[in-house]
């Protein structure tokens, strides 16, 4: 057995048992070490992206089932852009969709949409159309459209350092345990926790905008605005700061940066508390093992016992805090977008949730139920990277 | 560590507070005072450019960082429709009175005076049935098209053809067809099929050509003369009034058809009647004669107006207005702060945030009917209400120079009034979200809840006005007795009227017949609304903190009386609680109306026969009751009488409750000071744009 392959096992001490392992080695003896890390990998993916069609169909039928507590007049709405002006004419419309049928038979016309005899079809979410919103006065597909490249462009730029800085903080804060930068550290997570998003949101805009007019709200200025939506600037990914370098508008991309800014410090300042305090706790907890303590007895230099042995391993819980992260920031910082004045989809969900606008709140939350599979997806496989008895199991 | 603890927070703290009390800045102003703010108010230290001279210092010239573009940071960008022929909303209204322009238009100022606009001239029949417009040639409407005295008489047709009940289109209609023929159904099968378009299109076709004919037959366009003739069923006092909001908007007739609209022929008119604005292409196209075309919709986000360069007048001054939908006050505040919002919305419970950076001051003028000069501030006192907060610079004095000029004092041509929904929407396939359960159970109400006059009174005795007109509007506001407003005929200022009282409250409750048994609540042994309750949903337009107070304050009141009294306030955004409105799904709300015209008929009619009176699923004697004293009024020509024709509605109103008159507002107004040649029309929808320049 190759020493690489032992060094594996070392690594996961007391997982696989001896027998386990030699059967485990003798069914793939004659392939090479690393090409067998790449197919169970490559196998483990398959395995979960198999289930992707599964989950989208159980998010569809949850959400469809949430729709059977809507009377029919109200599931109307999945159909038609507005409701008649006389009451008299919806009994009519509501044989018309099958709104009186059972539910299977609105949940296949709800997924294919409702053909008439001459071959029109209306609704039909696989065919992406998601309904007309009432709230923003356009199909909530287009709705989604237009709101989603700013989240997700805040999203881009605030992963970093929301994601990094956060366990960088919980690293250190755990490696300096009850030392100064571990106090400041508590006390900087306490506040985070505590500290209400639109109170913070609403300090930053007082003091960064209303006095210093460093980083006003919105997306982009007015004037860069009429630019990017002139004929002639190319729109390659509709993400502002990506297509003004494209472009070579530094400018743009500047102004587009200072409107970026205070969101991204918000959605930090708030999520570095939970990342540091997870880290840290993780970070403790694994500093304790016996291997770290082996580690130091080797000699291994602090560094590499704190960053090669110990902070791979408290990694884990991280793992899934970030994708879940991620997921909350793609789904609309809605808070953050609404203080701000950033028009994402968080604030375009939270108006259509406020008028009770059914049709947009169901396509966000199919949306959003498509984001969350994605990234669960995403957090599994790289799961599978960071922790190998997740692939081997 | 505790020390170092306690230091930690000791400078989290400080920098809170330092942050907190930061100097707001002002906007770019040249050579303008400086000033600081301390914690027990603002001390001004005057420049010592200042000129001396006996009028009080001019102030120092506020600059703007754009004077191109003018920005209004809104608390909602919710835009109904682009329509002329179905807008019926103030934010629509706004919209379309710069972007689409009518034959007739207001005189500055005055409400009851009109100019020429795309009309040059016009002239009126000796009997006052007959208006002969002289239509202006070379106007071009944004797409290129020319406006013609057919797309005039078009546009007018269209509108009374298609604009459906819950339209404006019953302001035109009446002068056309007569007093309480308020929609063209009314021509064709009484107004069986009002908002119904299948109903109206199953009448006889013969019946639905004819009504067309008499439509067009009345307003006749003349291309060779450029004219254009409305014949009306009986004169009409206010016409021009009617014709310069609007819904007498021109739109271009080969535009309308290549868009999918109505193609002028009788055949088809039935096919486009009553459309809901979803429905509707043109409710989110535009395209007029106006100074502004739509350059960018995104509604709940912005709109952006552009100026028409090919205006038939001198282009506008500004280039672009940018109406913003910034939900939060506090952002709002901030880009008033900076300058980068030149307008912005004001809840009456942040006016004295805004109020404490006033430089100038315009106090409204009764004898002239407009603001007096403006005035530096000198000093500002925040425990003062209404314009005593501000003391005006003497001469020689310099002002504060801070950015905002203030109006104030006005009374609004606007008036808020509690409205009960007499038969509420519902059905079994149906239940309507904001009734509960539906039933007398202290878990909702029933349908008919409030077509109990002594709910209704309950309702307006527990009504605390002081409380709302103190508290939201700082005690700038007025409590109306009656429909109309002060100076119109109809007005009496000692009309019988609700006041805030408690006991009255518990006894109309207790005199309550909800399960319909004929025995009162506060006797009947089997139980009623004084001992199952209710819970019922008041709803709002979101970002309207009067209303929401107007609701918080009722169910206040009402818990007193009774604590199974429930009370629930439910934010919507505009249009959703537009569209509730209509469909008469909304139990009980607060209904705002602006006039559209500036005479009695235009509050009585839609509060009662009108467009609330529907929302209100007010039953059909009850209309008929008040259809009978309108008609009357509308008709009569002497003020002293119909003076008492009104007064007959205020008695008929007071008695059953139909609604109650809560506030008249008197502005309060922030304005940038670079702003110029804002025209304060009071019956405006928003702003006019054309004649606004920035420094």
């Amino acid at each position: 057995m190759p020493a690489s392959y032992k060094f594996k096992k070392d690594e996961i001490p007391g997982l696989l048992g001896e027998n386990e392992l030699a059967s485990f080695s003798a069914r793939n003896s004659e392939i090479h070490p690393s090409q067998e890390r790449f197919l169970l990998m490559v196998n483990y993916i398959i395995r979960r992206l198999m289930l992707v069609p599964l989950l989208l169909f159980g998010v569809t039928v949850l959400i469809f089932g949430m729709l059977s507590f809507l009377q029919p007049v109200e599931r109307l709405a999945l159909y038609m852009r507005d409701f008649p002006k006389n009451d008299k004419a919806i009994p009519a419309l509501i044989a018309k969709y099958d709104l009186d049928k059972p539910m299977y038979v609105q949940y296949w016309n709800w997924m294919w949409g409702k053909v008439d005899a001459q071959g029109n079809r209306d609704g039909g979410i696989l065919f992406g159309n998601f309904g007309y919103s009432r709230s923003a006065s356009q199909p909530v597909a287009e709705l989604i459209q237009r709101r989603f490249p700013a989240t997700l462009e805040l999203t881009i730029w605030a992963v970093a350092p929301v994601v990094l800085v956060g366990i960088w903080l919980g690293v250190q804060a755990a490696v300096h345990h009850n030392g100064f930068v571990d106090q400041i550290a508590r006390i900087f997570s306490i506040i985070g926790t505590s500290f209400p998003t639109f109170v913070f949101g609403l300090l930053l805009l007082m003091i960064f905008y209303a006095n210093l007019r460093w980083f006003p709200p919105g997306r982009l200025s007015d004037e860069f605005t009429r630019i990017v939506e002139s004929a002639s600037y190319h729109r390659y990914t509709t993400l502002i700061t990506i297509d003004a370098l494209l472009n070579g508008r530094l400018d743009i991309f500047w102004d587009a940066m200072r409107h970026l800014i205070m969101p991204i410090l918000t959605l930090s300042y708030i999520n570095w508390a939970t990342f540091l305090r997870i880290t840290r706790g993780s970070m403790l907890e694994t500093l304790r093992m016996e291997y770290v303590t082996t580690a130091r007895a080797k000699g291994l230099p602090e560094r590499d016992v704190i960053y090669k042995h110990a902070q791979p391993n408290a990694m884990l819980p991280v793992v899934t805090l970030a994708g879940f992260s991620v997921v909350g920031l793609l789904a609309g910082a809605v808070i953050t977008e609404t203080v701000f004045n950033y028009p994402g989809i968080g604030s375009a969900a939270v108006r259509a949730a406020t008028s009770l606008d059914v049709v947009a709140m169901l396509g966000f939350a199919l949306f959003d139920g498509f984001i969350l599979i994605i990234a669960a997806l995403v957090v599994d496989v790289l799961y599978a990277f960071v922790d190998p008895r997740v692939r081997l199991s | 560590m505790r020390k170092l603890f306690a230091l930690m927070s000791l400078l989290v703290i400080a920098s809170m507070a330092l942050a907190a009390c930061g100097t707001p800045a002002a906007p770019a102003a040249p050579a303008e005072p400086a000033t600081t703010e301390s914690s027990s108010g603002t001390t001004t230290q005057p420049s010592t450019e200042s000129p001396s001279t006996e009028a009080p210092a001019a102030s120092a010239d506020f600059v703007s960082k754009d004077p191109t573009t003018f920005v209004v940071a809104q608390s909602e960008v919710g835009i109904d429709t682009f329509d002329p022929a179905l807008a019926y909303d103030t934010a629509s209204g706004e919209i379309l009175q710069n972007v689409y322009e009518t034959l007739v238009f207001y005189d500055g100022e005055a409400t009851d005076k009109f100019v020429p606009q795309l009309a040059e001239s016009w002239e009126t029949s000796a009997d006052g049935t007959v208006y002969t417009f002289k239509i202006r040639s070379g106007v071009k409407f944004h797409e290129g098209g020319d406006m013609t005295p057919s797309d005039v008489a078009y546009s007018f047709q269209r509108g009374l053809l298609q604009g459906g009940y819950s339209s404006p289109q019953w302001l035109l209609a009446e002068p056309f067809f007569g007093v309480g023929n308020d929609d063209i159904t009314m021509l064709v099968d009484e107004g069986a099929s009002a908002d119904d378009r299948d109903a109206l299109s199953a009448n006889d076709s013969a019946k639905l050509v004819a009504a067309c004919e008499k439509v067009q037959s009345a307003i006749v366009a003349d291309d060779a003369a450029g004219t254009v003739t409305m014949t009306l069923a009986q004169p009409w006092g206010p016409f021009l009034a009617t014709i310069a909001q609007s819904w007498g908007s021109i739109m271009d007739k080969e535009w309308v058809v290549k868009n999918g609209g109505w193609d002028g022929s009788c055949d088809t008119w039935q096919n486009f009647y009553g459309m809901t604005s979803a429905d509707d292409p043109f409710s989110t196209i535009a395209n007029g004669t106006g100074a502004f075309k739509i350059e960018k919709f995104a509604n709940g986000e912005e709109i952006v107006l552009a100026r028409n360069e090919n205006y038939w007048r001198e282009p506008a001054k500004l280039a672009r207005v940018v109406l913003k939908q910034v939900p939060e006050w506090g952002t709002r505040f901030s880009m008033m702060q900076t300058g980068d919002a030149d307008l912005a919305t004001v809840p009456p419970a942040n006016r004295s945030q805004m109020d404490e950076l006033v430089g100038a001051f315009q106090t409204y003028d009764a004898a002239t009917n407009t603001y007096g000069p403006t005035q530096e501030v000198c000093s500002y006192n925040a425990s003062a209400l209404g314009a005593e907060k501000f003391t005006a610079c003497a001469a020689g004095e310099a002002g504060n120079g801070k950015p905002f000029l203030l109006r104030i004092g006005r009374p609004g041509v606007a008036m808020d009034v509690l409205l009960f929904n007499w038969n509420i929407a519902t059905s079994a396939d149906s239940p309507n979200p904001y009734i509960g359960s539906g039933k007398l159970d202290g878990n909702g109400i029933p349908a008919d809840f409030f077509s109990d006059e002594h709910i209704r009174k309950g309702f307006a005795y527990a009504f605390d006005w002081d409380t709302l007109i103190d508290d939201v509007f700082s005690g700038e506001a007025l409590q109306p007795y009656q429909l109309t407003l002060p100076g119109m005929p109809g007005f009496f200022p000692d009309t019988p009227h609700y006041t805030f009282d408690l006991d009255k409250a518990t006894e109309e409750f207790k005199l309550a017949d909800v399960d319909h048994d004929g025995i009162p609540a506060g006797e009947d042994p089997e139980g009623d609304v004084w001992t199952s309750g209710f819970r019922v949903q008041m709803s709002y337009n979101q970002g309207n903190v009067t209303r929401q107070t107007i609701a918080e304050i009722l169910a206040g009141n009402l818990s007193e009386i009774n604590d199974k009294f429930q009370i629930e306030t439910l934010g919507l955004p505009w249009p959703a609680y537009l569209r509730a409105q209509r469909a008469k799904q909304i139990p009980l709300m607060t209904g705002g109306w602006q006039e559209d015209i500036h005479d009695p008929h235009n509050w009585y009619q839609p509060y009662t026969t009108g467009t609330y009176g529907g929302r209100q699923s007010l039953p059909d004697d009850v209309k008929d009751q008040f259809k009978e004293i309108l008609n009357r009024g509308v008709a009569e020509t002497d003020p002293a009488k119909r003076a008492e024709i009104y007064k007959e509605a205020n008695q008929l109103y007071y008695d059953l409750a139909v609604g109650v008159p809560l506030s008249i507002v008197t502005t309060h107004g922030f304005a940038q000071r670079w702003i110029e040649g804002q025209i304060l029309n009071p019956i405006f929808s928003g702003a006019y744009y054309y004649t606004i320049s920035k420094k």
